[in-house]
């Protein structure tokens, strides 16, 4: 089971908790709309919307490729359901791939590395649990911070069946998380490469957070956009958002869905996707 | 380490011992401002570490590093074999390595520019 489905109050909402819950950028994911959300009465949402996704199969591995096959001809657990089979029906958000696209394709390079072993270590990688996986990022990660002379460790924490977290916790690991979390996110990269290069395995399931910064950063947002919801609220006037990842969009929708009087929608494509917070009726 | 100033010093003091901190002196005088002696040793460590664990020949990585103004310019040879991994594709891996780098470097205090050169 890889899939996931995801609620949301809009479908746009539901995409992104499900991007948000894969830990994928939007071109990495295969995203099914399952059901528009039914509006009720004064535009109240009666039935939210939901989407499936899943990390998008790639790389050329034939075993692994035909195995997809396999699967999505049998249908693909309710994928297409409404016959809809095509990953991002929307349009919209067909641009909003392509905006992502630095951030795209991060399972390709990895995979050219995965010609190269040979038959049996490829077996056993295919045999290789997300346990034993989490394990060598974690030896990887631990070494690393060796070298950076940090006293740290890296827990691995079960996100849930499909997603480990390696959790790097010490103090004065400001320099590991970076401006906007951008050494952070390196280090998440390339622990992905190097515990694919040596066994051949996807790793999309694999998360480095490095002091809490992902916790800390959700409590941030969701405290700052309590305010500003506040705002809206008391002024009746919309407030546009600053561009923002995909996950911290979905901390804002989830925050303000539950504030009365107040409702988000995302608006832009690409790097200028932003939500907007506006009175409800 | 020892000093990284004062002509052509080769140390070789890391448990692998086969990275070699070379002076360069072609931009900086003696007198001018140096990078401390020692303040590379984290960017080379760490520059080390990732090339070995991204190589599939991590015997065959070397990772000189020499001092260039405020900075230090870390120099990777990986074996011809092993470029595309440690670049990723459209340098995706290279640029991660090289924000590792410069985090180090940030701790050191220095700044650092990461090579990635084939034999």
């Amino acid at each position: 089971m890889e899939w996931v489905e995801v609620t949301g109050t809009s479908v746009d909402a539901a995409k992104e908790a499900a991007l948000a819950q894969l830990g994928v950028e939007a071109d990495d994911a295969e995203i099914l709309i399952v059901s528009e959300p039914t509006k009720g009465l004064f535009g109240r949402v009666r039935g939210e919307a939901r989407v499936k996704a899943r990390v998008k199969p790639a790389g050329p591995r034939p075993k692994r490729n035909r195995n997809r096959r396999e699967r999505s001809g049998a249908g693909e657990g309710g994928g297409n359901r409404e016959g809809q089979q095509r990953p991002q029906k929307a349009s919209g958000d067909g641009e909003r791939q392509k905006g992502t696209a630095p951030q795209g394709n991060r399972n390709k390079p990895q995979r050219e590395g995965q010609q190269r072993p040979k038959q049996e270590e490829r077996e056993m990688a295919d045999g290789m649990t997300l346990e034993e996986q989490a394990k060598v990022g974690q030896e990887f990660l631990k070494g690393l911070l060796d070298a950076y002379g940090y006293q740290a460790d890296v827990a691995i924490r079960n996100l849930d069946d499909e997603t480990v977290e390696l959790s790097v916790t010490g103090d004065e690991l400001g320099l590991l998380v970076g401006p906007r979390g951008s050494t952070l996110a390196a280090l998440q990269d390339i622990t992905r490469t190097v515990v694919q290069a040596k066994f051949t395995a996807r790793t999309d399931r694999i998360l480095v957070d490095v002091a809490q910064y992902r916790e800390r950063r959700v409590a941030a947002l969701t405290r700052w956009v309590q305010g500003i919801a506040e705002e809206v609220k008391a002024s009746g006037e919309e407030r546009p958002l600053e561009p923002m990842s995909a996950a911290d969009r979905k901390v804002i929708h989830d925050t303000v869905a539950t504030i009365d009087g107040v409702e988000t929608r995302s608006e832009g494509e690409d790097a200028r996707r932003h939500v907007v917070l506006a009175p409800s009726a | 380490m020892g000093r990284v100033h004062g002509g052509e010093v080769e140390v070789s003091e890391y448990e692998d011992g086969d990275i070699n901190v070379v002076d360069d002196d072609d931009f900086a005088e003696e007198g001018d401002d140096m990078v401390d002696a020692g303040a590379a040793d984290v960017p080379v460590a760490v520059t080390t570490y990732l090339a070995k664990a991204l190589a599939d020949s991590p015997d065959e990585v070397e990772v000189m590093a020499s001092s260039r103004g405020d900075g230090v310019k870390i120099s990777v040879t990986v074996a011809q074999g092993d470029m595309g991994r440690v670049i990723g594709r459209r340098g995706r891996t290279a640029q991660a390595l090289r924000t590792l780098v410069a985090a180090a470097g940030a701790k050191a205090g220095i700044a650092t520019n990461v090579d990635i050169v084939d034999v």
